[in-house]
């Protein structure tokens, strides 16, 4: 709601004066340290939190580095009337960014990748009739957005009490050159050759989505999968350890 | 405590709970009548309130406001404009106001809250017309170049007094604004200056406009303050449940020399006499002054 809505159309944010960005790294300075200083296959610290959000049923608020995500999750609740019924329950994703969580673009397939990510794990048979709204925001974008609001997805989930066959999971990984960086920041993502996203559910061993884009070898297809698989199952810990408290915690209040 | 007590506990707790469900009107006088609501507070008092600034580094200012369990996140974008002819030396504000469905049961992607624009048009009435910010610093170069600064306040967890919640972050965002050093360049466009000095030969050619003007000086800071009224009873800084049963809702904004910026009555079944109105007004007199020496403690900065 602008003040004067004539004069709003015309505003341009001020730009540096001259925008070249050096390559990150080339093939050949092998020791070079990542924007923020991680090793290459160092991911960024996690901090997690679960019960963000008092009036849903389950929250979770996620932040990797600067990537920091909210995540609620609402019912199981009636479906809506249009809706035919269906013997086992429903899953409703929906990923949206705030005006100011990054100058790109705002990522409308999002909402679809989580809903795919999530719907392999969810036992949607213990809810029939009924749906569970999985709704994310993005406060702020850092680098591998949809792998956080994975992960926060599924703590949120656990949080509310919905059935699951184990924690989801996800991690990226960039590939620059011939070198692969997992957990990578935007930086990095806006010079990538190729991008590996992984989904999967560390206890079962079993992978839910991978996305692969860009320019990869089948050996370092291979040195990905086995970067992510141990990162997730490293990730998934640390969220198993983020629910143990939580519920330690509700514990020790009653 | 054996065991035959504890299940009479747990029995005597669900009755209490369900009765809260069914007759909630009820369940709210009981407790009123013994001047004290279902969270412990006594009618007049406002919930624990925790403002925490610069949370979004992509932004140019931002601040968290919690009152209660209703969080609200504000951050400030400015971006380079041309004034109009008519104000040629001031800037310009745009305030926004979101409730995404992660704040609420009751909003769903695609179906936007109603309550959302109401919100967004009483803030910027608010705001703009407190005069906690004179458009004038807003102004870089007279006629060809002002900010343009977008407020975008995001709901993350509504629990009643949500524009109680959402000034104060908006006011808290406004006090964290850094605004970004620029300098006019060859075609008459305003362009960032990076303080690291990336480019030191470019940077110190070009003379900055704003160099001493980082910082906006508010003055008349607004504070606000929900109450319902229901029957003879005030409560102050309503929750959601509150909000849910009682209608008739009352909100004062006064600004730091507690004189009246705004007073909302929105309908309800409850008839606000003047002797109710004072008490309101009193209560946000005593709220602004918490407020305050909230925002006052971070502004050691």
């Amino acid at each position: 709601m602008a003040a004067k809505q004539g004069a709003a159309a015309t505003t341009y944010s001020p730009k540096p004066l001259v925008r070249t960005r050096p390559p990150i790294f080339k093939d050949s300075d092998l020791d070079w340290t990542r924007p923020d200083g991680r090793g290459f296959h160092q991911c960024r610290p996690a901090l997690l939190q679960t019960g963000a959000v008092s009036s849903a049923s389950g929250s979770a608020y996620a932040e990797f580095g600067n990537t920091k995500v909210i995540v609620s999750v609402f019912g199981p609740r009636e479906s809506k009337k249009a809706m035919s019924y269906s013997d086992v329950g429903r899953l409703n994703c929906d990923v949206t960014y705030t005006t100011f969580a990054s100058t790109g673009t705002d990522h409308k397939e999002f909402s679809s990748m989580l809903h795919k990510a999530l719907e392999g794990v969810i036992m949607m048979e213990s809810f029939p009739k009924t749906t569970v709204d999985v709704f994310a925001l993005v406060l702020e974008s850092g680098g591998s957005d949809l792998p956080v609001v994975i992960s926060c997805a599924s703590l949120a989930l656990a949080d509310a009490g919905i059935m699951m066959y184990d924690l989801i999971t996800a991690v990226s990984v960039s590939c620059i050159g011939k070198s692969l960086m997992i957990d990578p920041v935007t930086e990095e993502e806006g010079c990538e050759d190729g991008s590996f996203t992984m989904t999967c559910m560390p206890s079962r061993y079993e992978i839910t989505q991978l996305t692969i884009t860009g320019e990869w070898t089948t050996p370092n297809i291979n040195e990905a999968m086995q970067l992510c698989l141990d990162a997730c199952s490293k990730l998934g810990e640390i969220m198993r350890d983020c629910l143990k408290q939580a519920a330690s915690a509700s514990e020790e209040l009653t | 405590m054996g065991l035959p007590d504890s299940t009479q506990d747990l029995s005597s707790e669900m009755d209490v709970d369900a009765f809260r469900r069914i007759f909630p009107l009820r369940f709210f006088e009981r407790h009123l009548s013994e001047s004290l609501r279902p969270d412990a507070r006594p009618l007049g008092k406002a919930r624990d309130t925790i403002v925490n600034l610069g949370l979004v580094s992509t932004a140019d200012g931002s601040a968290l406001a919690k009152i209660g369990s209703t969080t609200m996140l504000a951050a400030i974008r400015m971006e380079v404009m041309t004034p109009s002819t008519d104000s040629p030396d001031e800037g310009c504000i745009a305030i926004e106001f979101h409730m995404p469905p992660i704040c609420s049961p009751t909003v769903r992607p695609g179906r936007p809250a109603e309550a959302a624009p109401v919100i967004s048009k009483r803030l910027s009435d608010t705001i703009l017309s407190s005069g906690m910010i004179d458009l004038k610093e807003l102004c870089l170069v007279s006629g060809k170049a002002a900010w343009m600064s977008y407020l975008d306040i995001y709901c993350l967890d509504a629990d009643g007094s949500l524009f109680d919640a959402a000034l104060l972050s908006a006011v808290a965002a406004f006090s964290n604004l850094k605004i970004p050093v620029v300098a006019l360049n060859d075609n008459g466009r305003i362009v960032a200056i990076n303080g690291e000095g990336e480019e030191e030969s470019n940077a110190s050619k070009k003379e900055a406009v704003n160099k001493e003007k980082r910082k906006l000086t508010l003055k008349n800071v607004p504070s606000s303050l929900t109450c319902i009224l229901h029957k003879s009873y005030i409560l102050a800084d309503p929750t959601a449940e509150e909000e849910s049963i009682m209608d008739t809702l009352v909100t004062v904004v006064l600004d730091s020399s507690d004189q009246m910026v705004s007073f909302y009555k929105s309908g309800g079944n409850v008839l606000a006499y003047s002797s109710a109105i004072k008490s309101c007004v009193e209560l946000a007199k005593k709220r602004g002054k918490e407020l305050k020496q909230i925002l006052g403690e971070m502004d050691i900065d």
